[in-house]
């Protein structure tokens, strides 16, 4: 996604000279080019996060619209303080970019994973929070977010070419319809999502697809569930405050009823072992076949 | 203004700290710290910046020092002033984040107004060369300003921001130390030592001004001194100052901070500060 993510920036500087990218020593053979194109506009604030999102802060008060980017924890939960009080607090339009959501920086280990940013950045006042699925959903949020006026995240992880027909991008969108199960996915786990559904028979797994928060359900999917009374939330995300859980209360809000809800998430480091992705996935029950047993099983 | 009404000045906004402090009876309102940069703010803000600079409070706990001066610059009200520390006031202990223009960013964590500073400072930059008017006024550079304490040079951030500052050759920006030589809970040499030394500033690309932060001559003659420097580097004035000064009974101690303004001490306060 991060090519992508530099490809449509890059359109987007061309048009605005607003814009400022501040990156924290990170994107060799990235951002080469967005370097050249925007010239003293392209700073590599260096190994200083904490001063890097105030110093953003500073120039969205004056104007400028900076977008910074390291890997996701380093933009999150390193520099929380500052995104609270001083973007957040008082709505500077500072946009912020971590490369890297779940475990997709794998054997590099927990230090550069993230699995509670959602939780973390949605507890802050003003801000919007971008988990996209699939590369090819960058070119509209990254649209979205250059046109919105207040703080926004965008969690970008290692996308994976799925043999699937995509749906128009929306926040919360259907990937495809069924019956019997209505399973809602954030981000980046869609691609062991679909993969481990990919062989059911057609309508019988209703799939939706969360890529913003706060959460705003359609009506379809509240439908969707009102029909299958079976949901199963699956999400690359710690349990607490993500996605089961702010799609729980919605639900109770909305007075849906259910008669299961099934929530697969990242449960940490269960071994203290180090691996690849999948090697974390399969630790939490979330790589392909793990996910697969329990669809079957609901359905 | 002559020296006599400047002098007047110190004492009449000391007067009025003293005053809003007293109607807590909590030492909430860091008297001490309020005292130590009273005049540092009143030389700053009310002489030297121009309407198109950017002031930054980074030690937010003394922002009723603040509040006065921009009371007296007609920016807060008297009748928004006097709501301060009362339930549902825009004006409590630290930094309020509703007066952009004036406060353009809440503090009261410490080691956040440098990085904002410079970011303001950078984007003031960044319009310069693209010719923009709101960026240079009356041929000078739009300036910012920003007010640390010793103690909160203990922060890492503080250091992230110098080295931006040195290194995108911030020379519209002035930092301002107000060096009490006392934090929180005890002397800064006895804690993390000096962080608000010249050689350490030095050392991080700034050009550095010592004077008496009690002074307003001598800190008139450092922003004048300063603008005669012809570097790209930016500018650091290191104000030495005594925490609670004017207030006899708590100056220079560690005290001064968790000092209410009641009872006697409040009348002892009032009368001692016109001996300034």
């Amino acid at each position: 996604m991060r090519y992508k993510f530099a490809e449509i920036l890059l359109k987007q500087a061309k048009k605005d000279n607003k814009i400022i990218l501040m990156t924290g020593d990170l994107g060799a053979h990235l951002f080469e080019p967005l370097r050249e194109e925007l010239g003293d506009r392209f700073i590599n604030a260096g190994v200083a996060e904490h001063n890097m999102v105030t110093a953003a802060a500073g120039m969205a008060y004056v104007g400028f619209k900076p977008w910074i980017y390291s890997i996701a924890p380093f933009v999150t939960i390193k520099v929380l303080e500052e995104i609270r009080n001083d973007i957040c607090l008082h709505n500077y339009n500072v946009k912020m970019v971590g490369l890297g959501g779940g475990y997709d920086y794998a054997i590099a280990g927990p230090t550069h994973h993230v699995l509670n940013d959602v939780a973390l950045m949605m507890t802050l006042p003003h801000i919007k929070i971008y988990t996209p699925g699939f590369s090819e959903d960058l070119e509209g949020i990254v649209h979205k977010m250059s046109k919105e006026n207040f703080p926004a995240y965008l969690r970008l992880t290692k996308a994976e070419k799925l043999d699937f027909s995509l749906s128009s991008y929306s926040g919360v969108r259907r990937l495809s319809k069924g019956k019997k199960l209505t399973v809602v996915v954030l981000g980046s786990i869609i691609n062991r999502v679909i993969p481990a559904i990919i062989k059911f028979p057609k309508e019988i797994v209703d799939v939706w697809l969360v890529s913003e928060f706060p959460l705003r359900i359609p009506i379809e999917l509240l439908q969707s569930i009102r029909k299958t009374k079976t949901v199963c939330v699956i999400e690359e995300h710690v349990q607490t405050g993500g996605l089961g859980h702010h799609f729980n209360h919605i639900l109770r809000e909305n007075k849906i009823s259910f008669k299961h809800f099934v929530h697969l998430y990242a449960k940490g480091y269960i071994s203290q072992r180090y691996g690849s992705r999948d090697f974390y996935l399969k630790e939490s029950g979330l790589d392909k076949e793990s996910i697969k047993k329990v669809i079957e099983s609901l359905v | 203004m002559s020296v006599k009404a400047k002098n007047q000045l110190r004492i009449d906004l000391r007067e009025k700290i003293i005053k809003l402090a007293s109607k807590t009876p909590t030492a909430h309102p860091h008297i001490g710290s309020c005292m130590s940069c009273i005049d540092i703010l009143i030389q700053t803000l009310i002489y030297e910046m121009k309407p198109q600079d950017k002031f930054i409070l980074s030690k937010g706990h003394a922002s009723l020092a603040l509040y006065v001066v921009l009371n007296y610059l007609k920016k807060i009200s008297n009748k928004d002033l006097d709501t301060y520390f009362s339930e549902g006031t825009e004006f409590g202990i630290h930094t309020p984040s509703t007066r952009p223009n004036d406060i353009p960013v809440a503090t009261g964590s410490l080691g956040h107004g440098l990085s904002f500073a410079v970011g303001i400072a950078k984007a003031f930059k960044f319009l310069k060369a693209t010719n923009s008017t709101y960026a240079v006024v009356s041929g000078a550079l739009r300036r910012v300003y920003c007010l640390m304490s010793d103690g909160e040079c203990n922060e890492g951030a503080v250091w992230e921001a110098a080295q931006f500052a040195s290194s995108h050759k911030l020379s519209n920006l002035t930092a301002l130390i107000d060096r009490n030589r006392l934090q929180a809970f005890g002397k800064t040499k006895d804690v993390l030592g000096d962080a608000a030394s010249v050689s350490k500033w030095k050392a991080f690309g700034f050009n550095v001004i010592v004077c008496d932060g009690h002074n307003l001559s001598q800190i008139e003659g450092a922003f004048s001194r300063m603008k005669k420097i012809k570097s790209s580097k930016p500018n650091m004035i290191i104000c030495n100052t005594i925490r609670g000064k004017g207030i006899r009974a708590i100056e220079g101690k560690v005290e001064s901070n968790y000092t209410a303004m009641v009872g006697e001490s409040y009348k002892q306060a009032l009368e001692d500060i016109k001996r300034l």
